[in-house]
């Protein structure tokens, strides 16, 4: 019997969201954007839903007097994502012959 | 990127993949600071070598030149660390092993205090080439970890040299180690802010 793939993370621009933070320590949300090439207002949203999750930190701050938001991936994050990557390998191995 | 498309298990792992390698071979550093430095070291080595072999009169010890400059350098890096839209987690090794190294130098420095001051440049070669090697490994940037040998091999010789000739050596690290990957950093750099 298969676990199911965490319904937050099994989503494309929630998916990249994380694999980005997992490989920085922090990354501005323009960075963000520009690497996963989505819109700000669709970023916005998925970066809610992983906020509510528990699975990233949104520090909002100042810099050169403009507001900058940043992202940063919690350890709940970490531990989810790495049980997705664990599930999905789990998968991809019994639907090889 | 559409919000709500289904992926199957092969799409997930292939954009895990992508994303972490993108996200992994993000750089930003203009090499500036690096430049500074090195042409500091350089040019407080030079004037050392100078003052100890009586060619010029020198009113205090050379390296005091780098206190001001230690300030402008860390400005600079201060600024550059600011227009950064992401921390990596090799950034931040890095920096870590040069904060380290700098300790020590500053450690090492209190040799001079004990009448002993060209052993110290000797430590200091040591500590640069450990320095350098860690760079080069962490940041996979091969120049550094042949140039680290290099630096190895100067302190080395360094110990057999405890004269003012030890101040070129300091020198032909400076140059190694700072001013020719700080030029490459700032290369690499503007090609990348116009590509």
């Amino acid at each position: 019997m298969f676990k199911e793939l965490d319904p937050i993370l099994h989503s494309q621009l929630r998916l990249a969201v994380m694999s980005l933070l997992i490989s920085v320590k922090q990354a501005e949300f323009i960075f963000i954007k520009e690497k996963t090439n989505a819109t700000a207002g669709n970023l916005s949203v998925q970066v809610q839903k992983l906020k509510e999750a528990g699975y990233i930190d949104v520090i909002k701050e100042f810099k050169d007097n403009y507001p900058n938001t940043s992202c940063k991936i919690t350890k709940k994050g970490i531990a989810a994502f790495e049980e997705y990557v664990k599930t999905l390998q789990e998968y991809l191995q019994v639907k090889q012959p | 990127m559409e919000q709500q498309k289904e992926l199957t298990e092969e799409e997930s792992l292939k954009l895990i993949s992508r994303t972490i390698y993108e996200a992994k071979g993000y750089f930003h550093e203009s090499g500036v600071a690096v430049i500074i430095y090195g042409f500091s070291i350089f040019i407080c080595s030079i004037l050392s070598y100078l003052t100890d072999k009586a060619i010029i009169t020198f009113p205090f010890q050379p390296f005091y030149l780098f206190i001001p400059v230690f300030f402008v350098q860390s400005y600079v890096q201060v600024k550059e660390e600011k227009k950064k839209k992401a921390k990596t987690f090799t950034d931040e090794a890095i920096d870590f092993v040069w904060t380290g190294f700098f300790i020590s130098v500053l450690v090492a420095f209190t040799a001079i205090f004990a009448g002993i001051h060209y052993i110290a440049i000797s430590i200091i070669l040591i500590l640069a080439g450990l320095a350098a090697f860690l760079t080069g490994i962490l940041s996979k940037f091969r120049y550094h970890i042949i140039t680290s040998f290099l630096c190895w091999l100067l302190a080395s010789v360094s110990f057999f040299i405890q004269n003012a000739n030890i101040y070129l050596l300091l020198a032909a690290v400076a140059v190694l180690l700072w001013i020719v990957p700080g030029f490459i950093l700032n290369a690499v750099f503007k090609k990348q802010q116009h590509g």
